[in-house]
């Protein structure tokens, strides 16, 4: 377990370092995808399954693919072709996959040493715990939570939106 | 779980994000600038009036928060200043092309965060307090974002508040590993056997992330660009119902934990403050834009405070106490007159000092405002910044602090004579400039009557200050 703690928060250091020296938006994220999946196995090492499992379902699966594809979307047009053949060259994927190849080595050598249910200390938090925990004493931070994110989007939409010209601009021109 | 009680001591900030909402549904429904500033009015005016109420229980705790005298006072500061501000944007934004109902939204969003982080003794309630009063800021900034300015100052903010935030949150992980609490109490006590050294990198990361709040030097440098781009309204909360929440909350954490009272760190405390009161007066010398200078100026102003930082007993509390309310009336006022003559928007905001040539020939009363405004903020006596000077003059001499002492008289020395130098501005004759000005009937709107009650309220609290002292005098922080 102690091996597993220690090499997925390398894996999450070196993989967040690609993420700041990257230059291209694609890179970057890809980066980011795999430094996310290594701080969930983090969490699992620590005892933490049900974080472990919520970083990887909301962050690495729904919010960073949803990143790539609005990034991907975006850069729709003339020359899409010849990006998507520069972003398949192996110095983009090679980094990514061959952190990613660790976490995956981790986890196997992990299962297979047969130590499933074990972490690093404490005791296991079920999801059961954090629930109660979250809507029980912390309930007033869960509620603060969704006045932040209502802020957050409120700030979004009213800085994101477009002129009525430009709007209709874009209409046109698609 | 939450009892009767802790139900009354949360009304005031349940019924802001109620407000919230309700702002929230009626854009939803029908965009009305003018019922929208009415709800909002009303929802902060409910909020103090229940305040006041429930101010009477006593120190309260909830789970996560702590509701004693020095909360109140807080709470009661920033609904004051979010009133105020949401009269001025009542003008101000009249002449906004976009949309105007959102700022009032965010006003009342970043409120709330005010509200609760002056009540935080939790890590959670402080960072999600901190958040919640800056995520909302972000988007008042850069409300006017058609202006390369405004959304400069928002993106800036932005960007160094989240980094202020990464230092914030790694301090309080250091500070759980090394004590396996959350809550304050809980802190204090696992520092009992001795501060360990992840502890201390803890607080000092901590207080960095606080310090950027406050733009203490060195953590200033977004303070002007940000103060100078942001719309009229916006700036005001930014200098006022958020720095006294960041202060009090400093206030709190460096009463309660013991890591702060080491010798080496009552030094570093104090050369902050030193550094923070003369460097921002020095940087304020030549400014020749107003909003800048009234940066720098608040810049100065929390270097005098954190003297109260440093000496943190109980006389700091009620120094603190007596201190934030003469900045905040005074800011306020300085504020209002700068966002009145911006009003309705329309470009940039007047804020260049070659605005305000001869101002008293065109707007006596205005003009009158800003110079009672900038005498106290010089600190001049019989206006209500002299009581503030003097109290922390006199916690310093109390103890023993003799360099912080003879900081604040030379920054004050300093500080004189931009002040004065922007009042000899509202009175110099120069006809033919370029000039923006406020509407005809400025004195008979909101903003306008708000701004001359500060005013009175300046020269007030300067000539019969007792009322307030005594106030002040009954404030303390819980568990200590």
């Amino acid at each position: 377990m102690e091996l597993a703690f220690y090499l997925s928060g390398l894996v999450a250091i070196v993989a967040t370092l690609g993420v700041i020296v990257g230059t291209n938006a694609v890179h970057s994220l890809l980066n980011l995808i795999v430094s996310l999946i290594a701080v969930a196995i983090v969490f699992f090492a620590l005892g933490a399954p049900f974080a472990g499992a919520l970083e990887v379902i909301v962050y690495a699966g729904a919010i960073m693919v949803l990143f790539v594809f609005v990034v991907m979307i975006l850069n729709l047009g003339q020359g899409a072709d010849e990006q998507e053949r520069l972003w398949l060259r192996a110095r983009t994927w090679l980094l990514p996959a061959a952190l990613s190849l660790i976490l995956l080595g981790t986890l196997l050598v992990t299962l297979a040493a047969g130590d499933g249910g074990q972490m690093i200390g404490g005791r296991t938090l079920t999801a059961k715990a954090v629930g109660t925990t979250l809507f029980g004493p912390w309930l007033l931070v869960v509620e603060l939570a969704a006045m932040l994110l209502l802020a957050g989007l409120v700030t979004a939409s009213h800085v994101g939106r477009l002129p009525r010209d430009r709007r209709d601009d874009r209409k046109g021109g698609d | 779980m939450l009892t009767r009680t802790d139900m009354m001591a949360l009304t005031p900030v349940i019924l802001v994000c109620a407000t919230a909402i309700t702002v929230m549904l009626g854009i939803a429904w029908r965009r009305q600038h003018a019922v929208t500033v009415l709800v909002s009015a009303l929802g902060l005016n409910t909020a103090l009036l229940s305040l006041f109420l429930f101010g009477e229980l006593g120190t309260v705790r909830t789970p996560m928060l702590v509701f004693d005298s020095v909360t109140i006072l807080g709470m009661g500061m920033i609904l004051v200043s979010s009133l105020a501000c949401a009269t001025f944007s009542h003008a101000y934004l009249d002449g906004f092309p976009g949309a105007r109902e959102e700022f009032y939204l965010l006003l009342l969003c970043a409120a709330a965060g005010g509200m609760v982080l002056t009540a935080a003794d939790h890590l959670a309630t402080l960072f999600f307090g901190l958040e919640l009063l800056s995520m909302p800021l972000y988007g008042m900034l850069a409300y006017t974002f058609r202006d390369r300015n405004s959304l400069e100052a928002g993106i800036k903010y932005l960007v160094l508040s989240a980094t202020a935030t990464a230092f914030l949150l790694f301090g309080m992980a250091l500070l759980y590993a090394q004590t396996g609490h959350l809550d304050i109490p809980g802190l204090v006590a696992g520092m009992s056997s001795g501060v360990g050294p992840w502890a201390l990198a803890g607080v000092g990361l901590v207080l960095v992330g606080l310090c950027f709040k406050l733009s203490i030097i060195p953590f200033h440098l977004w303070t002007p660009d940000v103060y100078q781009g942001g719309p009229g309204p916006a700036v005001t909360f930014l200098a006022t119902a958020s720095k006294v929440a960041a202060f009090i909350v400093l206030l709190r954490i460096v009463e309660a934990i013991p890591a702060f009272h080491g010798a080496q760190a009552q030094t570093l405390l104090a050369a902050l403050a030193l550094l923070t009161m003369l460097a921002g007066n020095l940087l304020a010398l030549l400014q020749a834009n107003l909003k800048r200078l009234l940066g720098y100026s608040s810049i100065a102003h929390f270097g005098y405070l954190m003297v109260a930082i440093v000496v943190a007993d109980k006389l700091a509390v009620e120094t603190s106490g007596i201190y934030l309310i003469t900045y905040l009336i005074t800011t306020l006022g300085a504020f209002g007159v700068v966002t009145l003559l911006s009003s309705p928007y329309g470009g940039e905001d007047a804020s260049a000092l070659h605005y305000y040539r001869g101002l008293f020939w065109r707007r006596p009363y205005l003009a009158a405002v800003l110079t009672v405004a900038m005498l106290s903020l010089a600190g001049i006596p019989f206006t209500a910044g002299f009581i503030g000077k003097f109290y922390i003059i006199a916690l310093g001499v109390e103890a023993q602090r003799w360099w912080l002492v003879a900081g604040i008289v030379v920054g004050s020395a300093i500080g004189l004579y931009y002040y004065l130098r922007v009042t000899i501005t509202l009175y110099l004759m120069e006809p033919g400039m370029q000039r923006r000005d406020a509407p005809n009937d400025w004195g008979l709107r909101a903003g306008g009557l708000v701004v001359l009650l500060l005013a009175v309220l300046m020269i007030l609290m300067g000539v019969y200050p007792s009322p307030v002292v005594h106030w002040m005098s009954l404030l303390s922080l819980a568990g200590s």
